[in-house]
């Protein structure tokens, strides 16, 4: 695992290996099921989901990718409003991404931005992090030599009922952290920074379970019920699926795509479905993630198990079947957060990986063919964007763009 | 470190404690302009001040402000004497508050600043601030501004401003009479 230090020395090293370190397990809800065999406690990352240490802005990554999600989640995607001249864009997209940087390595740090006028509320970082990344048409303008035929729309997926107010941006600012104040001045701060070079398309807010209260370190309930999350890849294979390997880099070293999907969820039609209808669908229990082939969230998801007249136990259209990765270039990983709205619930699914057009758009395209949960959700946003690599005290955010 | 101890002449008679001093001088004196420079120093005026956190208000024309911290990290006194912009082609002053609560209105500070060492000088909306009279081209958010510190040892140094976007800093303008006529209302530029 790369670097990910926090600026505050994890309690980790005090509290020695963590509870979350002994347990491992494959629980899958939606999305790709887990490919690395179970770590041992040895090799699982620093990080200890329940320790709420504070992420340091600097690194070959940026923050609020590999780390386990905080509890709170906010996406804003923001159209550039570029300058006439065509001249002028390049320069343009260079300041901007230099001013988002300096705004997220200020406000993870814990001090507000420039011109703040409430830079207190910046103090409580709550693991503040800060994610920029961009659409191929706003990375174009870079002119760099970017792999941009990663970040092409996606295709459209059958379902798909996508709605132009939660669709694709230039820009889009990942806010997460465990402190809804410290995210909300964030929020603000950034928003009001952008004011006159980027009109707002949707902000989009998420939640999950607070650190050290979820069922399992590596899931949460969905709005569902469902256990979400387990077979995540983790540790290395995390940073693998999600930025490459050696001369498999995804559109630019160090960065990586995300692929944000609104997706609602019909709960008054699910409150319709008994509970082995429900596993049923998805392929594990409800009750505590395990597979039907199994009996403990960490066993495998076994497609071949038949019941006693020869029937599969796991059903060929249920979730975790079609989610399940069929080769390792269709690995994510999956840090979406749950969302309730006006009366309506879903989930903001957003995934990194190297590459979406080995990852998520074949796992979708399954999905989307038959997947037996489709009844009960819609799609009704979706985006991709190339997130940009970390930052240095000496490298501006988006660097690598514009070397010359 | 710094061998410079005498070569200033004894403009700071008469200047009181407190982080901002202000010299009794409406202009700079020959002294002042000629003093050091032809003694051995080994650290500028312009090498001892650092700046911190600075920034500048975002305007399409007219006026704006710019503000920032300015630290004197020597052993001797640093007077800025004044400051230019090139970019944006404004004439720029240094600016004072005058009054209190919304009653408060801004005006020119008369001479030199002179920062202590070890001292402060706050450049805050509200309070001392640089002041750009009148813009040629806008000041564009998440772009920067050069503005050039001079200094009464006659070394200056270029410090990048970055541009943001700010709703404050309307303080009311006091006795330029030729500078209401061109921004209308007497306020700071800027959206």
């Amino acid at each position: 695992m790369a670097e990910q230090q926090p600026t505050v020395p994890s309690r980790r090293l005090v509290l020695g290996g963590s509870a979350a370190a002994a347990l491992s397990g494959a629980l899958v809800g939606f999305g790709a099921g887990r490919l690395d065999a179970p770590a041992s406690a040895a090799a699982e990352p620093a990080q200890d989901p329940s320790d709420p240490a504070d992420l340091s802005p600097y690194g070959a990554y940026q923050r609020g990718i590999l780390e386990e999600p905080q509890t709170h989640g906010i996406f804003l995607g923001l159209d550039i409003q570029w300058p006439k001249a065509k001249d002028e864009r390049r320069d343009r997209l260079r300041s901007l991404l230099r001013m988002l940087g300096e705004d997220a390595a200020r406000l993870m740090s814990g001090d507000g931005v420039l011109a703040d006028s409430e830079p207190e509320m910046a103090s409580a970082r709550g693991r503040l992090s800060i994610t920029v990344g961009l659409s191929r048409d706003a990375a174009a303008q870079a002119k760099s030599t970017a792999d941009l035929s990663m970040l092409e729309p996606l295709p459209e997926f059958s379902g798909d009922k996508l709605e132009p107010r939660f669709g694709q941006a230039d820009l889009l600012v990942q806010f997460c952290g465990d402190d809804p104040t410290a995210l909300a001045h964030a929020l603000r701060a950034v928003r009001k920074n952008l004011t006159g070079l980027a009109t707002v398309r949707f902000e989009q807010h998420g939640f999950t379970t607070p650190p050290g209260q979820a069922e399992h370190p590596h899931a949460f309930r969905n709005l569902f019920g469902q256990l979400d999350g387990i077979a995540n890849p983790r540790t290395t294979a995390r940073e693998g699926a999600v930025f490459g390997h050696g001369d498999e880099q995804s559109w630019l070293p160090g960065g990586t795509v995300l692929v944000l999907r609104r997706i609602r969820m019909d709960l008054e039609r699910w409150d319709e479905v008994d509970r082995p209808g429900r596993d049923f669908a998805l392929g594990r229990r409800q009750s505590d993630g395990s597979p039907l082939s199994g009996q403990h969230p960490d066993d495998p998801v076994d497609l071949s198990a038949t019941t006693e007249l020869g029937l599969p136990v796991i059903a060929g259209n249920a979730h975790v079947a079609l989610a399940k990765p069929v080769q390792a270039a269709e690995t994510m990983w999956r840090r979406g957060f749950s969302y309730t709205d006006g009366g309506e619930s879903g989930l903001l699914f957003a995934c990194f990986q190297r590459d979406a057009r080995t990852a998520f758009v074949p796992v979708q395209r399954r999905l989307a063919a038959s997947d037996a949960m489709n009844q009960w959700i819609t799609h009704t946003g979706s985006g991709i964007y190339g997130i940009l690599p970390g930052m240095s005290q000496e490298a501006q955010l988006g660097a690598a763009l514009f070397a010359e | 470190m710094n061998k410079f101890s005498k070569t200033l002449p004894l403009l700071t008679a008469g200047l009181l404690t407190g982080s901002l001093l202000l010299s009794g001088c409406s202009t700079k004196s020959p002294e002042q302009a000629s003093a050091p420079s032809a003694e051995q120093q080994d650290t500028t005026q312009a090498a001892s001040l650092q700046i911190n956190d600075p920034w500048a208000k975002a305007a399409d024309k007219g006026m704006s402000a710019a503000f920032g911290t300015l630290r004197n990290t020597g052993q001797q006194p640093v007077e800025l004497v004044k400051v230019t912009e090139e970019q944006h082609r404004s004439p720029v002053q240094l600016h004072e508050m005058t009054g209190s609560g919304t009653e408060m209105t801004m005006k020119e500070h008369q001479g030199p600043v002179e920062i202590k060492p070890g001292a402060e000088v706050e450049l805050v909306p509200g309070g001392m601030h640089f002041m750009y009279m009148d813009l040629a081209k806008p000041l564009v958010a998440s772009e920067t501004s050069t503005l050039t510190l001079h200094f009464a040892d006659g070394s200056s140094k270029a410090v990048d401003f970055p541009i943001r976007n700010y709703s404050g800093a309307k303080e009311r303008y006091e006795d330029h009479a030729g500078m209401e006529d061109k921004h209308g209302n007497g306020e700071h530029g800027g959206h």
